[in-house]
Order: structure tokens, then C-alpha cells, then sequence
């Protein structure tokens, strides 16, 4: 029998008229993992903002190891033994590896200098302990993001935490790394600590955590044990409805080859990277993080000049020396990064959604016309079906998944023959993503080339026609998707 | 599983001088082949510019300004810029020179002044931590206030006038054979440099630059460390502002005039970075700093038209941004 370590009780939370969450309890054990899971705006971070006191509750108790705590701050509750990993990750870059995990309790003399030895040595010594070969002495600059997600695990280890909480870990990490996650999650409960993890990710819930806990507009829908419990029952929770199909269904018949892509190269980067796309399909590009999938897309792009290759679309050689030219041809790329690449997040939707075709909005003698704009982006917002149904609100203010559908948005209105998506549903909410998954196949329909890029195995398989897979910068194979299971990609995609 | 990332064997780099540069650092490895080139070829160019007379006056010409740069490096590694450093230094020279008009001992005079320049330090943090002002603009309006206040109490006029004895030793005395300033630039250089590199509590520079909000959370008090860090910069300007005083024994409100551009342009030559928080190191500024001594002093030295000095000093900035970026790029094979 496991030990409690914390019990919420009623807790709620408003922001200004806004319930965020309403009247939530529950326990939390040691040694066991809880996911939290939910659509966006259903609470989750709200409520684990609250737990590491980020915020404060307006009603309710928070009992740790059978006191009641009220935090003050974020420090207190460290101090407690409860400590969040953040999504957006907080090493100082040019800092040792060593030096972020011990971060101001560094060892030292009396006179306050840093025992570097001591501290390189401790480091060494947890990593032993978490079963991870990270050198402590490189800086955290160098290492990839779910190397730095370790390094976050391990300082948290660090404080003694006996609550981790984690912001969906897994959303930046290649699949190998979150094999890794998984390893140091379940030493972790060993070391009965009790890990919270806010995931989208049905798969990884299901293969690590003891219980569910589903929220849906700030109630607690479901509090459910793993085992007892399916994958459908968990979606309709969050929605509060039956998403019966994840993904449209297949293509409804084969095209003929019009774009492709020969020899493209970048020396270090990808290497003789060539496919074609064939009208009515959606084409897959998988592979781990780092294979060179996104890069070789940025090329096609435009947006990274390349060493060689052509690219050609309805049989003509096209010339991209830069974006603007790619655009015009009719080639477009819809960025991973949606806030720093994508976005413009002070703007209004409006111009989020015109901005990479306000060539179209000028009238004469050089000025913009705000009539069309308008009535093109109300347009785009009805047809993605953004919420709230407004166009002059700020991007930033919006969830992960309409940001998404604006994005998305933008490159529709820039009229592409080609699309590259690449992660098209990263930090998006289940309804948001079935609905961009949709339209990406009504685009392929309507004639539209589209190439996914994803990082998730179940989306690859579940969209597309056909699949490209990069490993290590080459293209190792190409598969028709009839019937393939994760286990195959990923044969090609490791070597 | 070792995840770090291992680059190519090979590249930019032949494998004798890898060490040297990994120790280094490849921008600090630039800069000191940019002084030698420069200073050997001006010593065989250039008549007595290798001299040792030529040498100090190379190295006085700039030491103010060096002086300061120490504790403007902090503060740009903070995250934050100083540009009211430009504003104390006479204001300091101004206040000193006051003190000992109206017959306050030196040891005291000194004293008052620094309590006073570390009051405006003080001002700054406030401005930027709780009135949440960007330091760009908080220390701007310093800058004008102070040099107006100077101005003010001076009636612009310079103060010259009962110096005492004695107090010519901080500008003008020599330790070691070295200028004061110099002994003493070397000594801060030094300490400062050190303490940055392996001192807990000015460590917390490196965190609070890359990210503040992450080392709020991780229990460092940022407010209090800005505090000190501005606090530093303006000790040091009114250091440098009390040594000028002495050095021409004669305090006024020509002093210092863009010099916060010429020790921002020092510090950001030696390496850190004014986009982004959390890169820099003394050495590097204290390359910066004999780099900029050198330009100027080679324009006296070489009799050329003082009208283009700032042409060059402009270009050399540029192209020194340039190559830096340029062997930036090829650092990535090194490690």
C-alpha cells in the first residue's frame, strides 16, 4: 500500500469572470505516475500551477504528507518537495550541465567559492543514480532538448522532490528519447516519487501511468486507473462527446506524380534527398528528431539555401533562392515552431491570416484594402472554424490549437499547390487536431500536394498515403502506408 | 546513452591549436591575433610607438573607460546596459572636487562620493526592478539628469581650485612602477574576474542573464543581484570619474562625453553579448579594452587626421561583429 503525499481538496480558481477550475480533489500517492489529460483550456496547467505555487487557489485546501501548505511562491513549494518541469525548458545555455542542476546551491567554500570538483562529481553521481550518461562539464547549450528535459528531471531530483510534475514532456522529444523519459519515470517511482504529467499524448499515458485523471472545462471528469480503462472512454471524457475517427479516411485514388524533389543536399545536413508527390495523396515524412526532414523542408522552402537539387512542379525546374520565390511558385511551409516562425502574436487574427498573401489586399495607388482583408479572414475563421468566432482578436490570447488552425490558415490563404506541414499538431488539443487532420485531406481531395512532417508514429500512419523516411539525413526507404505498423518505420528510421 | 552532441572529427580547425581554442575560447583566440597583428605591425610602422613611454600613454589614454567596462560587463551580462556610467564619472569629479572646497578630508571626500554615485546605482536598479523601466531607458534618463545636475552645481564652469596635496597620487603616482590607474585596473581586472568565474554569488549573473524568470524560480534573488550589479557600475564610473580629478587636477563637465559607447563597444568586442544575457567574461573585456587602446592610440601615434578616427573605429567594430559570427559558426565542429 502506498503512502499518500497529497490530497487537494475542492480547489477552484477564477481568472477575473473567467472559472478556470471548479471545486477539484483528489489524492496523489507516492511511487505512482498520474496523467493529467484534457483539451486545451480544460484547466490542466491551472491546476498544476497550483499544486507548485505558481498560483494560489481562491477556495479549497492542499494537504502535503498530511499538512495542509499554502505557498507563497514557486519556492516554497520547491523547498516542500514539489517541483515542476516546465514545458518551456530554463537552463541557463552557457552554463556546465552541473552548474544548472545545482543551480545557486552549488557547493562552496566558507568564503563562497564553487568546489568544482564537488560539483561535478555530485552531478556524476545522480546521473549514475537516474541511469543516464550525460557529461556534467558540457554546457547546456550543446545538449538536445530532451537531453535538457533530463537535466530539468535531474535538478528536480536534486531539491529531494517527492512530487515531479511534468508539462507535457514528451511534445519536443525524438522517440528513442522518450524511451528514455519513460526508463528514468519509472526509477523514478521506484524512488517513490510521485510523477504528474500533462500529456496529449493517448499512447504514452496509457504505457506509463497508473491513473488517468481527466478534466474538462475545470471539472474533474474522470479519476481512472489505467487498467480498468480504454482509449475510447478517455477521448470521449475530454471531449464530452464520441470522437469516433481520429483520421479521415484514406486517399480516394491515385494521381499523377506533379511535384518532385532530386538530389537535394546540404553538406552535414541531409544528403541526395529525393522524392515525388503525387496528386490526391498526402505524403509522410518521418524519422527521428534531428534525421534532417525539417531541414531538407526549409530548403525546399527557400528559407536555408541548399548545396543541390531541383525541385520541380508541374513539370517545371523551379528556381528558390528565398521564401518570397517559393511562395509565388506556390510552394508553402508551415513552420514546427508556430510562435517564434509562424505567428505574428500581438496581431490581430486578421493580419495573421493575410500575411503571407497581402500582395492580393492592394488596391490602387499602393494601399492596403481593408474591405478584402476583412472579409478574407472572417472567411478563413469561419472555414477552420477558430474560436471565438473573431478576427480582430490578438493571437497570443488564443489556445494552442486555434493558433494552429490560424497557421494553417495563412497558408491557405497564400493559395499553395504544395503545403508542407511540418508538425501540424504539436501542443494541440484532441478536437483541434482530428479537425486539421480532416481539412489536410480535404486539401489532398481538392488537388493540393501536402507533405506531413510529424514526430508522432500514430499520426503518420494514421494521415497519410505514402511515407518517406529520413534517417540521418538520408531518405532510407519509401513505403506505401497499407497495413504498416510503427515497429516497420521505425526499422528504416534507426540504424 | 550519451546524447551530447558529438560533432564531426575533422573540420575548421587543424588539431595542433584545438586546445589552445577550446581553453580560450575561439572569439578571445581572434581577438588576441587582432592586438598582436595590429601591434606588431604599428611597432615596425609606426616610429617609438614600441616604446615604453608610448606603452603607458597607449594604455592611459583608454583606463577610465577600461575601468568602467569591468562593471558594465556585469550588468550587459545581467541582461541590462549602463549608459549613465558616461554622466557620473564627471559628476563624481565634480562632487569630489566640492568636498574639498568646502575642506573635507580625502579619505572622507572619497567616501561621500562613492555613497552618492552608488545612490545612483541604486536609482537605476530601482527604475528597472520595480518600476519595471528597461535599463536602456532608465539609465538614459539618468544619464541627462545627472550630467544636468553636474552641470548645475557647477555652473558649468570647471572646478579646479584647493586640491589638496596628496590626493594627485590616485591619477597621477605610480606602484610598481605602473600609473595607479593601471595598478589598479589590473588589480579589479583580476579580483573581478575571478570572483565572476568561481564565486557563488557572482555566478548568478550567468543565470539571471539567460533567463531571469528561471532563476526566480530556481531561488536566486534577481531584484537584489540587479541592485548590485548597477550599483557596481556606478562605484565604478564615479572611480574612474574621482581619478580623472586627480589625474588633471581639475574637475569638469567635459569629462567622459560618450564614453558609455566607447566602454559599451569594449565590452561587446571582448565577447558579450548584448542581444542576449548570460555570455561574457573579464578576460575577454579586458582584450576588448587593450584592442580599443590600441586603435586609438594609433591614430596619435601615426599623426593621422583625428576626422577619421571614428570612420575607423566604426568599421573595425563592424568587421570585428563580422568575424566573430564567421568563426562562431565554425566553433560548432570544434568541441
Amino acid at each position: 500500500m502506498n503512502e499518500e503525499m497529497l490530497r487537494l481538496e475542492n480547489i477552484s480558481k477564477s481568472f477575473a469572470s473567467n472559472r478556470v477550475l471548479d471545486s477539484i480533489s483528489l489524492e496523489v500517492e507516492q511511487g505512482l505516475c498520474y496523467a493529467v489529460v484534457g483539451e486545451n483550456g480544460a484547466g490542466k496547467s491551472t491546476l498544476m500551477k497550483i499544486i507548485g505555487g505558481i498560483y494560489r487557489p481562491d477556495a479549497g485546501r492542499i494537504l502535503f504528507e498530511g499538512q495542509e501548505v499554502k505557498f507563497a511562491n514557486p519556492g516554497e513549494a520547491i523547498r516542500a518537495g514539489i517541483s515542476i518541469v516546465h514545458q518551456e525548458l530554463s537552463l541557463a545555455s552557457n552554463l556546465s550541465v552541473a552548474q544548472n542542476i545545482f543551480c545557486h546551491r552549488e557547493p562552496t567554500n566558507t568564503f563562497g567559492f564553487i568546489k568544482w570538483n564537488q560539483l561535478y562529481e555530485r552531478a556524476k553521481k545522480l546521473f549514475e543514480t537516474m541511469g543516464v550518461e550525460i557529461d556534467p562539464r558540457v554546457l547546456c547549450g550543446r545538449l538536445s532538448v530532451g537531453m535538457q528535459q533530463i537535466v530539468e528531471i535531474a535538478k528536480a531530483l536534486s531539491l529531494d522532490s517527492k512530487v515531479i510534475i511534468m508539462d507535457e514532456p514528451t511534445s519536443a522529444l525524438s522517440e528513442k528519447e522518450v524511451d528514455h523519459l519513460y526508463r528514468i519515470v519509472a526509477t523514478l517511482k521506484e524512488r517513490k516519487v510521485a510523477v504528474i504529467f500533462i500529456s496529449h499524448k493517448l499512447t504514452e499515458v496509457f504505457r506509463i501511468a497508473e491513473r488517468i485523471i481527466v478534466l474538462r472545462d475545470g471539472k474533474l471528469i474522470g479519476n481512472l486507473k489505467t487498467g480498468e480503462t480504454n482509449r475510447d472512454e478517455v477521448i470521449s471524457m475530454m471531449v464530452g462527446r464520441h470522437i469516433t475517427d481520429l483520421f479521415p479516411p484514406k486517399s480516394s485514388g491515385r494521381g499523377e506524380d506533379f511535384f518532385s524533389v532530386e538530389g537535394l543536399t546540404r553538406q552535414g545536413k541531409y544528403e541526395d534527398v529525393s522524392f515525388t508527390l503525387r496528386r490526391k495523396e498526402i505524403l509522410g515524412l518521418a524519422g527521428l528528431v534531428g534525421a534532417g526532414r525539417t531541414e531538407a523542408a526549409r530548403a525546399i522552402f527557400g528559407a536555408d539555401p541548399k548545396d543541390a537539387g531541383t525541385i520541380i512542379l508541374e513539370g517545371k525546374r523551379l528556381e528558390i533562392r528565398n521564401p518570397m520565390d517559393a511562395i509565388a511558385e506556390g510552394l508553402c511551409y508551415l513552420t514546427e515552431d508556430r510562435k517564434t516562425l509562424g505567428l505574428f502574436l500581438t496581431m490581430k487574427m486578421r493580419f495573421n491570416i493575410v500575411a503571407a498573401s497581402l500582395g492580393k489586399f492592394i488596391g490602387r495607388a499602393g494601399f492596403y484594402r481593408f474591405d478584402k482583408i476583412k472579409a478574407q479572414s472572417l472567411k478563413y475563421v469561419d472555414l477552420m472554424q477558430i474560436r471565438p468566432f473573431d478576427d480582430e482578436i490578438k493571437v497570443v490570447n488564443l489556445s494552442g490549437g486555434n493558433q494552429q488552425k490560424a497557421l494553417l490558415a495563412k497558408w491557405l490563404c497564400a493559395a499553395p499547390k504544395v503545403l508542407i506541414v511540418d508538425e501540424p499538431t504539436r501542443g494541440v488539443d484532441i478536437g483541434a487536431k482530428a479537425k486539421i487532420h480532416q481539412d489536410l485531406r480535404k486539401l489532398a481531395e481538392e488537388g493540393i500536394g501536402v507533405i506531413v512532417i510529424s514526430s508522432e508514429l500514430p499520426e503518420i500512419l494514421g494521415l497519410c498515403d505514402r511515407i518517406v523516411v529520413f534517417c540521418e539525413g538520408r531518405v532510407s526507404k519509401i513505403l506505401e502506408n497499407e497495413d504498416l505498423s510503427q515497429t516497420e518505420i521505425m526499422k528504416f528510421a534507426t540504424k | 546513452m550519451d546524447y551530447s552532441r558529438v560533432e564531426k572529427e575533422g573540420g575548421f580547425y587543424p588539431a595542433v591549436v584545438k586546445p589552445v581554442l577550446r581553453r580560450i575560447g575561439i572569439q578571445n583566440a581572434c581577438l588576441i591575433a587582432l592586438i598582436l597583428i595590429m601591434f606588431i605591425s604599428l611597432s615596425i610602422t609606426v616610429p617609438y610607438f614600441f616604446s615604453a613611454g608610448n606603452i603607458e600613454v597607449l594604455f592611459m589614454g583608454f583606463i577610465f573607460e577600461a575601468i568602467m567596462a569591468l562593471g558594465m560587463t556585469l550588468v550587459i551580462i545581467a541582461g541590462g546596459i549602463d549608459l549613465s556610467v558616461s554622466a557620473v564619472l564627471p559628476f563624481s569629479a565634480i562632487v569630489v572636487a566640492y568636498f574639498f572646497k568646502a575642506n573635507v578630508p580625502v579619505p572622507a571626500a572619497i567616501a561621500l562620493t562613492f555613497l552618492i554615485a552608488a545612490g545612483i546605482g541604486l536609482f537605476n536598479a530601482w527604475m528597472s526592478n520595480t518600476l519595471r523601466v528597461h535599463p536602456f531607458i532608465a539609465t538614459l534618463a539618468t544619464m541627462l539628469t545627472v550630467r544636468g545636475l553636474a552641470l548645475a552645481i557647477s555652473n558649468g564652469e570647471n572646478v579646479t581650485s584647493d586640491f589638496p596635496k596628496g590626493f594627485s597620487f590616485l591619477g597621477q603616482g605610480k606602484v610598481l612602477g605602473l600609473p595607479f590607474p593601471i595598478f589598479l585596473f589590473i588589480v579589479l581586472a583580476v579580483v573581478l574576474g575571478f570572483l565572476l568565474k568561481h564565486h557563488r554569488f557572482f555566478q548568478q549573473v550567468y543565470f539571471i542573464g539567460d533567463n531571469p524568470k528561471a532563476a526566480k524560480m530556481s531561488g536566486i534573488k534577481v531584484e537584489a543581484f540587479m541592485s548590485f550589479v548597477f550599483i557596481l557600475s556606478a562605484v565604478l564610473a564615479c572611480t574612474a570619474g574621482i581619478l580623472t580629478a586627480s589625474r588633471f587636477e581639475n574637475a569638469s563637465n567635459s569629462y567622459g562625453i560618450n564614453s558609455e559607447l566607447r566602454v559599451i563597444t569594449a565590452v561587446v568586442i571582448g565577447g558579450t553579448s548584448i542581444v542576449k544575457g548570460g555570455t561574457g567574461t573579464i578576460f575577454g573585456t579586458v582584450l576588448g579594452i587593450i584592442f580599443m587602446s590600441i586603435v586609438y592610440n594609433a591614430f596619435v601615434m601615426a599623426g593621422i587626421n583625428p576626422y577619421y578616427e571614428t570612420i575607423v573605429i566604426g568599421t573595425i567594430l563592424l568587421g570585428a561583429v563580422f568575424m566573430v559570427e564567421f568563426f562562431k559558426e565554425k566553433e560548432l565542429n570544434l568541441k
